[in-house]
């Protein structure tokens, strides 16, 4: 979530530390902070806030409140800390839930005699600020209060709904088979029928999908001047459903799959018709709230020796107490059991181990101290099939196979995955044999390059037929037929214990260019080192000579003929024939200076 | 290349998975081992990831075509609910302490730090007595062992279904023989956390009687810190370019 410093400052008289420490204090003792935008006099922080801290942190108010715990600093005020109640009730707008369990809540607020027109500049002003759009003084409205506190709100322009006998009827129910809506941006969805539409209770017309998006048709707009205004709450799971099937994602689609506390709706449509009275003047007819089971009110109790037990550490009473009151936990205290009053907004608190992660974290995880495992007085088990992979592993090795993973996914297979990134090759593998054979096709280009004589593979992978999966280990060589068999059937000998590990210090990037590999062969009198050969060919290359070795061998009366191979390679660049030719003539002209060299 | 026949080359992941189970071995850990096609229920159910919840979405998930209930595991962790399920059934109560090394599946783009598939080692340690404290000291062991140098691990808060309180850990190498480019850095290593306990009495254990920790970080990242690889594809390249270095 975009989050703007001078828009959390609000929040507090005391002044916020600079935005990086800031930031510290998130990533440390709350959320990551992904990256930090200097805008104007502000700074915007990107909060990747956790999926079980969307009921309340997806809001400026809920970071303030992150913060005002971390760093100690309490806030000025804490709007969802007020004491409030919605009034005027008025039956100018009746509310009925088809769907009880897909909306727990539903207030609707009946405004008369507002004008619509732009916001006011700093209302516009902290919207562009995190990247939103100004459109008018009642859409903005709506959205400041959702990324304020947190409850997505929405208003429909009251005249377009039918009125009988000047009564209003929102009506939430799922939609009808093959119906289709037109949303605020003139898009067209046809939904199914697990979508909840928000309706016309009169005329049973679509006036929204639920939670996710307004619809057209009564959508506010400059002639607009009597509102209904929604603070609802939706089913996450279902809703959720719905965004994905009508692949639309909102900002408050978002917050409602997060779950979000029906008390919350009490705290935004008062912010909301407050803001409106403010930028668009009416008259607040009144509410009326659709809310057949009230949020339980949840106690969850933590003792200090639980809290040391799990962190493994030697905290007191007073620094639990502490962090309670920083982060405006009410609590009990009784002979160090702490039973804490969860605030409605904190979803995410239910059993002790939660309180526990509070403590931790705002206290710092750099104060967990670091404590070696006690002594393990069972014998650790041996798993036969990994021991056996280890042992077939050394086994091939030794004899000049080396060990490649290819992708499990292929072409063809006997079963075939949904959705796959990118859409190629959606099937799970059969075989080990096809991937081993491209990789030795590819290899064998290379062969010179690793100074193979002869490219040898072999995997130890997973294959799934249509009823099962099974590992399986293919080898596969130049000249060799291809061997795969199933784990199972593989015969090991036992015996070899502490198998080697890769001595490798650092991997070397290899050139992405073709190498050219060049011999040369020369006579040289029978007692003359080759290494001798080797080190004046080597000193004479340049630095593109990426390999060189004898290859062959022959003795001719008192001479040996020895043969060279030379690899050349650029990291940069293919190598045109002319640069290599000049280094092998080099290497020549160097090695027929001694008289007994015979080049051939 | 003409005389005698070298020895071939061993997949670095196969190095360190071998390297990793040597360390863990000395501390009691056993290694387990379990079916990529995972159902739903060890995935994501019994791991505690509520039904259509945007937990959910953290794991680009490779669901199976006409396979209902079945999924490519997104990460290891699976394998705790499995071995202590399995252990309960045999009747042998905690202590417990695993390694689960093994290839995980991501539906998302590849590039040079992303790859649909990838290679994670879970950890877990469970007892009456384990402590947030035994993980710290449990990674600077295991780190150190591993990057051969001095280790400082460091905890921030993060959120995985699966364990409370959960958290992603960082470390930091020091000293004069660590490489220049790793020194003195925070790296980040992984995911990690307290068993939560509805996962505990998923597997059939009393959360009031044990408690314990799990981990599970990337063994690519590792590798590729490890020895300074700067593409994750080569993992499965079957590049010898790459492999014979190892």
């Amino acid at each position: 979530m975009k989050v703007s410093r001078v828009w959390v400052q609000e929040f507090f008289d005391h002044p916020l530390p600079n935005v990086e420490s800031i930031s510290n204090a998130l990533t440390f003792h709350a959320f990551e902070v992904e990256d930090i935008e200097k805008k104007d006099n502000d700074d915007i922080l990107n909060v990747k806030v956790t999926p079980n801290r969307g009921h309340d942190c997806l809001s400026h108010r809920g970071i303030a409140k992150e913060l005002s715990a971390i760093l100690g600093i309490p806030m000025k005020n804490d709007p969802l800390r007020a004491s409030i109640s919605l009034g005027p009730k008025t039956d100018s707008v009746s509310i009925k839930l088809e769907e009880g369990n897909l909306c727990s809540r539903y207030i609707a607020g009946y405004v008369r005699g507002v004008k619509v027109g732009p916001s006011p500049e700093w209302l516009s002003k902290r919207l562009t600020s995190i990247g939103q759009k100004p459109i008018n003084n009642i859409v903005d409205a709506a959205n400041f209060v959702m990324f304020d506190i947190g409850q997505p709100l929405h208003a429909f322009d009251a005249d377009k709904l039918v009125a009988q006998k000047g009564k209003y009827k929102i009506l939430v129910r799922k939609a009808h088979e093959n119906e289709k809506m037109l949303t605020l941006d003139s898009k067209e969805y046809a939904l199914t029928d697990s979508t909840v539409l928000v309706a016309d209770g009169h005329d049973d017309r679509p006036l929204g999908i639920a939670g996710i998006k307004g619809g057209h048709y009564a959508r506010v707009d400059d002639t607009t001047t009597n509102l209904i205004l929604e603070a609802a709450t939706f089913d996450g799971p279902s809703l959720r459903k719905t965004a994905q099937a009508l692949q639309l994602q909102s900002d408050a689609s978002k917050r409602f799959e997060q779950v979000l506390p029906p008390t919350l709706a009490t705290y935004a449509m008062q912010a909301f018709i407050t803001l409106i009275k403010k930028t668009a003047g009416g008259q607040v007819i009144g509410f009326s709230d659709a809310y057949p089971t009230a949020q339980e009110k949840r106690e969850t109790a933590v003792s200090v020796d639980h809290v040391n037990a799990v962190l493994g550490t030697e905290l007191r009473d007073s620094q639990i107490r502490d962090t309670f009151k920083r982060l405006d936990l009410a609590f009990r205290e009784r002979s160090g059991l702490f039973t804490v009053s969860v605030p409605f907004e904190r979803l995410d608190i239910s059993i002790p181990e939660d309180l526990i992660e509070e403590i931790a974290r705002i206290i710092g995880y750099d104060q967990i101290p670091i404590v070696e495992l006690p002594l393990f007085l069972k014998k650790p088990e041996i798993n036969e099939s990994f021991l056996k992979t280890e042992l077939l592993r050394e086994d091939l090795i030794s004899k000049g196979y080396s060990e490649v993973l290819t992708s499990v996914f292929r072409n063809k297979g006997e079963r075939e995955v949904l959705n796959k990134v990118g859409g190629d090759k959606p099937f799970l593998r059969d075989n080990l044999a096809d991937g081993l054979k491209e990789a030795l096709e590819q290899n064998i280009h290379n062969k010179d390059l690793l100074g193979l004589e002869k490219v040898k593979i072999f995997e130890i992978g997973t294959i799934w037929n249509r009823d099962k999966e099974e590992i399986h280990v293919g080898t596969i060589a130049e000249g060799e037929e291809t061997k795969e068999i199933s784990l199972d059937q593989a015969r090991v000998n036992i015996g070899k214990e502490n198998l080697p590990v890769s001595r490798t210090l650092r991997y070397q990037p290899f050139s992405r260019y073709p190498a050219v590999t060049r011999d040369i062969a020369l006579f040289v009198p029978g007692i003359t080192n080759p290494d001798e050969i080797e080190k004046v060919i080597r000193e004479n290359a340049g630095e593109l000579l990426v390999r060189s070795g004898l290859f062959d061998k022959f003795e001719k009366e008192d001479k040996i003929s020895y043969a060279f191979r030379l690899v050349f390679q650029s990291q940069e660049r293919t190598l045109t024939d002319r640069e290599v030719n000049t280094a092998m003539q080099k290497i020549s002209s160097k090695l027929t200076e001694n008289k007994d060299f015979e080049i051939r | 290349m003409l005389i005698h026949e070298p020895r071939g080359h061993l997949h670095p992941i196969s190095s360190l998975i071998r390297e990793a189970n040597l360390i863990f071995l000395q501390m009691g850990f056993t290694l387990v081992e379990g079916p990529l096609l995972e159902s739903e229920w060890y995935n994501f159910d019994a791991l505690n990831f509520p039904k259509d919840h945007p937990a959910r979405d953290m794991q680009d998930t490779f669901f199976l075509k006409d396979e209902l209930g079945y999924v490519l595991r997104t990460h290891t962790s699976g394998l705790q609910i499995r071995y202590m399920t399995e252990q309960v059934k045999k009747g042998i109560m905690p202590p417990y302490r695993i390694i689960a090394p093994g290839k995980c599946f991501r539906n998302e783009a590849t590039d040079m730090t992303h790859e649909a598939e990838f290679f994670q080692i879970e950890g877990l340690a469970l007892g009456e007595d384990i402590t947030l404290a035994h993980l710290k000291g449990t990674f600077e062991k295991f780190f150190s062992k591993i990057f051969k140098g001095n280790v400082e691990v460091s905890f921030r808060p993060s959120f995985f279904p699966f364990t409370e309180p959960s958290i992603e850990v960082d470390m930091r190498l020091t000293g004069t023989n660590v490489i220049k480019k790793l020194r003195d850095k925070w790296i980040e290593i992984g995911g990690a956390g307290m068993i939560h306990p509805q996962v505990l009495e998923n597997s059939g254990l009393d959360s009031k009687k044990y408690q314990g920790w799990a981990f599970g970080p990337g063994l690519d990242r590792i590798a590729m810190l490890k020895w300074g690889i700067d593409d994750v594809r080569l993992m499965h390249s079957g590049d010898l370019r790459f492999i014979n270095q190892f």
